[in-house]
């Protein structure tokens, strides 16, 4: 689908999925301009690599190109710091996870105080489950696609998947985020 | 399929991987076992929680600049970036499946029965009906808690096309509760929450003008779908009131000017 040097056609595929890259970019630096910079360098990156496209699903490509970009700067940015990369062993990246020191909350939950435990539960996954439940639930990634932006077996995106749906799932009902819905 | 195999295929099937067959036999097995339905269900909650509750960022204006100096095509608007229609249906088609058995005692053969009546708009009645089972199944039918309609009118502004006309009954003895956003097919449409006694009333609120031939009022395991027009717009009521109370308040809706 995308004819060799094709500038265009990587132009198009950057900014048609500049939100998704962006969004992943965001997870997994946390900050806007970290995310921005991130993306932009992985279009330049793109733009380059145009004629060394080798096929298959265009989105996941590009998308992998953002993700290679953000591990760059997450390398850089832990030099000093003796962060768990993100592919490290998921046993040692889930010792990591700090935990919630909020205690008990209350009954109530309203949608604003929701969103933000949400945003604080996905924020405190190793990034490693964080990216694949974004590229998942968000963007709406099949396994494959995942996969080839993982640049990993489908079998490790399961694995991981199941197990970042395990975690974000655990953490929100400690603290009574989500509900057991068949408690009705 | 033993319950081993079908534990693990579950995610497997909520997130469209398998093929038809193994689907059937996933289907077969959750139609008898509570725990994997539960399992279903679970990854269900914190889909939609991950959907409706976490941010997803979009460019900044300053990004798609940079991008867009340097590109040798134009901008493209914004909008189309979602992922395929194929697999929305897919999830919605899931989502009313899980839903058969969550909201008290309904049976996956309520579901086939939906599914082979042959109904012109069936697919939308099932994503409306899944929609308001899964609400009340969830820890909270409402994203939007209030009393206030004018509170709940502009939170939808900025969530869906149009913010729909929001008004309270209270009065009238259907009080606001709420409201929230729901898919129908592959869009999202604001959903007003009422509440009658002991009865949960939502309002989805369709997106186009109100057409004439709108379809007829449905009913399943006593629940009701029914038409109104909310000031203009076409609005559907999915219920479990009794059919007089149901007519009263779609009148009031009507009367919406
Ligand atoms: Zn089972």
């Amino acid at each position: 689908m995308m004819a060799t040097g094709n500038r265009a056609v990587v132009d198009d595929l950057a900014l048609r999925h500049l939100d998704a890259a962006y969004n992943l970019g965001r997870w997994l630096l946390g900050n806007e301009q970290d995310a921005a910079d991130a993306v932009h360098d992985a279009y330049l990156r793109a733009a380059r690599a145009c004629d060394t496209y080798a096929g298959g699903n265009a989105r996941a490509w590009w998308l992998a190109i953002v993700r290679n970009c953000c591990l760059a700067r997450l390398a850089l940015r832990n030099k000093e710091k003796a962060n768990v990369a993100i592919d490290d062993n998921p046993v040692a990246a889930e010792r990591l996870m700090p935990h919630d020191e909020s205690g008990g909350v209350e009954d109530q939950v309203d949608g604003a105080i929701r969103r933000r435990q949400m945003a604080m539960h996905l924020d405190r996954l190793p990034a490693m489950f964080r990216e694949v439940l974004i590229l998942r639930e968000i963007e709406e990634l099949s396994y494959r696609e995942i996969a080839d932006v993982l640049e990993a077996p489908i079998g490790t995106v399961m694995s991981r998947l199941a197990r970042g749906r395990a975690l974000l799932q655990k953490a929100l009902t400690d603290d009574g985020t989500v509900e057991a819905p068949h408690g009705l | 399929m033993d319950c081993k195999t079908a534990a693990e295929l579950v995610p497997l099937y909520f997130d469209g991987e398998l093929d038809r067959a193994t689907s059937r036999e996933v289907e077969a097995h959750l139609d008898t076992c509570a725990d994997c339905q539960a399992a279903l269900i679970e990854l269900d909650a914190l889909r939609r929680a991950l959907r409706h509750d976490v941010p997803r960022f979009s460019a900044p204006d300053t990004l798609r600049r940079r991008v867009a100096e340097s590109a040798t095509v134009a901008m493209p608007p914004s909008s189309d970036r979602r992922g395929s229609s194929r697999r929305r249906t897919w999830l919605a088609l899931a989502a009313s499946w899980v839903l058969a058995f969550t909201a008290g005692g309904f049976t996956l053969g309520m579901w086939n029965q939906v599914a082979s009546s042959g109904h012109a708009e069936s697919q939308l009645d099932r994503d409306l009906f899944a929609s308001h089972w899964r609400a009340l199944a969830a820890a909270s039918p409402i994203d939007v808690v209030s009393t206030d309609q004018h509170t709940v009118k502009p939170w939808f502004a900025g969530k869906v096309a149009t913010a729909p006309v929001v008004r309270d009954f209270a009065a009238q003895g259907y009080a606001l509760m709420g409201g929230r956003v729901d898919y129908v097919g592959n869009e999202r449409v604001p959903v007003l929450v009422y509440r009658h006694g002991k009865h949960l009333i939502d309002v989805f609120v369709l997106p186009g003008p109100v057409t004439h031939e709108g379809h007829e009022a449905v009913q399943m395991q006593g629940y009701s779908l029914e038409n109104a027009n909310l000031g203009g717009q076409k609005a559907i009521i999915v219920s479990d009131m009794d059919r007089d109370e149901l007519l009263h308040f779609r009148d009031l809706l009507n009367s919406v000017t």
